[in-house]
């Protein structure tokens, strides 16, 4: 038999659902359109998120056949002259750079990675330039294992080589910096450039270098990352500076975005 | 869209957001029956039978709403549930279950219509057939002549008035009196309401599920309003219906223990209706009075206009050929056939509701599992799926007197569920033989 105290309980219970009912109606009617506006942008930005990866692995895309296009011109190169010693290892240096690059379909890799990929062209065209060319890498210890966008680097180091060492005869110079200031991780590649119109260079630079603005512009707030190119007397420099973040974190990040688009 | 096309007459021209289709199904679902059959629960089970009604309701919905959403995904064509028949049976079985869903929908509109006879004989002082006039006008006018539209425009203020009136007089009468004086009451002429270890309320609680369940399942009406809502929220607006439903029956529930508690009575069926001689407001009488008006008149008006629908597109038209135009004019002389017919039957019979609704269970506990069957099955079925619920109804009706009302929709839910299971059963393995013989051959 049901007790005084749990009659009004119940009492209390049947009075007050209907109109936890009703607010929850009128709830509904007054901030459904809110909801589903904040819903849709929700969809939205998750859209753009899904189509600037879309886009970005795009990009990634484009930069191979660009690479590889002028990569077997220098091997070609050399074929035609008989340098057969150094035709070896260039096909040797670029098989190690193929293995390298089809190792993994990675959207981020290290900066000791993107470098070890550089350096195995930069040793290509070492052979076919011989003394002509010289350049340097300076980076700090710290910076090694940074994320940084593959090719970037090699793209860089491939436009010295295309619209300046390899049209205007000359010393070669080529000087690779990267330091950590302030959080970000600035990246210099300075190329000697004697000779070179500017208005012609910056034109010829065009697709490579957009690439990597853009790439840029998807992966971080636009107000973190930047890219200029300076042309000084005497060569261009070629300044990238982004956040310091490590591919682990990226990763996740990006498994993130992956589960809430997912959802 | 044009005005002109049939679809507009049954499903209307909007796409429902959570709001309206919480709306649109509330004035479907908040019933004669809710208002006649929840008063007989608590009286029957005591304090957890008013309880357990609104359990039954709001655990149904949220069923459905799982099913809902694979039907609007799975079929996204269809219009209503003759539809599907029409894809998963063959003719015998399609006809058979037509004519079945029709006298579900017959004994549906029936009972509003009784409600509806009943209230006004209460509170009009003029002879029941001219007020019955008028409120069957009125359906027709609405459901008959405005279709889908002007069903859904009248779903709003019935809401209003049912809601209103739910929440303003219990709060009104218990502010006023006070739970004490009630309680008294009821303990002194009803102690046994207030008894609440009863086995029975819980079977009655799980049976009711079953039968809820079925009724949704194969009503006609809310099929009809399941491709009126948007499919991303179909479950969520489900879920919220049940729960808000639930509130409904519980707040009569406490209104009916205002009415009872000072003294005995002599009939269930109008119990609740005799709130209006317990309240002193004329407000609060205009406000119950619309609230029953509202219940029992937007059921009437969704069952109206889905069975005309279910009439027109499912059964004629598959007889004859029509035009739209055609289903427009057909449509409103099936409606008005229907008020005439039940305007002519309420007058005459009458009969005990809550046995009515366990009679009629036994029907939708009969029908799920060959309606789910059909809804996700891949083939088109065999007449024995269909058939399995004419076995199952026979025999709970054979079994009624020895077992009882709830055990009858208990036999009749085992019975076809069972028979369905063996037959697929029975095809998986016919399917298995055939390949194997293929392979051997």
């Amino acid at each position: 038999m049901l007790q005084i105290e749990d009659f009004s309980l119940y009492v209390m219970f049947c009075v007050l659902a209907p109109l936890v009912g009703a607010f929850t109606l009128l709830f509904l009617f007054i901030f459904e359109k809110r909801i589903d506006l904040l819903e849709n942008q929700a969809n939205k930005l998750v859209l753009e998120k899904e189509l600037q990866q879309a886009k970005y692995f795009q990009l990634n895309q484009q930069i191979q056949p660009h690479f590889f296009f002028n990569t077997l011109n220098s091997i070609l190169s050399l074929a035609r002259l008989n340098r057969m010693g150094e035709l070896i290892r260039a096909i040797e240096v670029f098989s190690k750079f193929l293995k390298v690059k089809y190792k993994s379909n990675q959207s981020i890799c290290t900066v000791a990675e993107e470098l070890e990929y550089s350096s195995y062209y930069l040793e290509i065209q070492k052979i076919r330039f011989q003394s002509r060319l010289t350049y340097t890498i300076a980076m700090e210890e710290q910076v090694k294992q940074v994320a940084i966008l593959p090719f970037l680097i090699q793209t860089l180091v491939e436009n010295a080589f295309k619209h300046s060492f390899e049209k205007y005869p000359g010393k070669a110079q080529l000087n690779i910096t990267l330091t950590l200031s302030n959080s970000h991780v600035l990246l210099t590649v300075w190329n000697s450039s004697e000779g070179v119109h500017l208005n012609n260079y910056q034109d010829a630079r065009g697709h490579g270098l957009t690439n990597i603005k853009r790439r840029l512009q998807h992966m971080y707030a636009e107000e973190e990352a930047s890219f200029q190119l300076i042309h000084e007397h005497g060569g261009t420099r070629a300044v990238v500076s982004w956040p310091v973040s490590y591919p682990t974190n990226l990763k996740k990040e990006a498994k993130q975005n992956e589960h809430y688009i997912s959802r | 869209m044009t005005k002109k096309k049939y679809s507009v007459y049954i499903l209307g021209t909007l796409q429902l957001g959570i709001g309206f289709g919480i709306v649109t199904l509330l004035s479907r679902w908040v019933t004669g029956n809710t208002i006649l059959s929840s008063p007989e629960a608590l009286i029957k089970y005591g304090i957890l039978g008013g309880l357990g009604y609104s359990l039954m309701g709001a655990f149904a919905f949220i069923l459905f709403g799982f099913i809902a959403t694979y039907i609007r995904k799975r079929y996204p064509m269809h219009q209503t549930i003759g539809d599907l028949l029409k894809e998963k049976t063959n003719p015998v079985g399609y006809w058979y279950t037509i004519l079945l869903l029709l006298f579900t929908g017959m004994d549906s509109m029936f009972v509003q219509a009784t409600g509806a006879a009943i209230l006004f004989s209460l509170i009009f002082p003029v002879p029941l057939y001219i007020s019955l006039f008028f409120f069957f006008s009125f359906c027709f006018i609405i459901a008959g002549l405005g279709g889908m539209q002007r069903i859904h425009q009248f779903a709003g203020i019935s809401i209003t008035f049912i809601f209103a009136a739910v929440i303003l007089i219990p709060v009104y009468f218990y502010i006023q009196n006070g739970v004490y004086p009630v309680y008294e009451g009821v303990q002194l002429y009803h102690p046994y309401l207030l008894f609440w270890k009863n086995i029975d309320t819980f079977y009655f609680v799980i049976t009711g599920i079953i039968i809820g369940f079925g009724q949704v399942l194969i009503d006609r009406a809310t099929w009809q309003r399941v491709y009126m809502l948007k499919q991303s929220r179909i479950r969520t607006i489900f879920t919220l219906t049940g729960l808000i439903w639930a509130t409904i029956p519980l707040s009569l529930s406490s209104l009916l223990l205002v009415v009872v508690y000072s003294g005995s009575f002599h009939d269930v069926k109008i119990l609740l209706f005799q709130l209006v001689y317990n309240i002193n407001s004329t407000l609060l009488i205009a406000i119950f009075l619309l609230f029953c008006f509202s219940a029992i008149s937007s059921t009437l008006n969704a069952e109206l206009h889905a069975t005309t629908v279910f009439t027109v597109k499912n059964a004629i038209s598959e007889l004859i050929p029509l035009s739209d135009q055609n289903k427009w004019h057909l449509s409103y002389w099936i409606t008005g056939m229907q008020c005439l017919f039940l305007y002519l039957v309420v007058i005459i019979i009458s009969p005990t509701f809550i046995e009515l609704l366990f009679f009629f269970g036994s029907i939708y506990a009969a029908l799920i599992s060959p309606i789910l069957w059909m809804i996700f099955s891949r083939d088109r079925l065999s007449s024995f799926v269909p058939s399995t619920s004419a076995i199952a109804i026979f025999l709970s009706i054979l079994s009624s007197s020895s077992t009882g009302h709830l055990g009858a929709i208990w036999v009749s839910f085992i019975t076809s569920t069972s028979l369905c299971a063996c037959f697929m059963l029975f095809r998986f393995l016919s399917i298995f033989r055939e390949e194997k013989r293929k392979r051997l051959l």
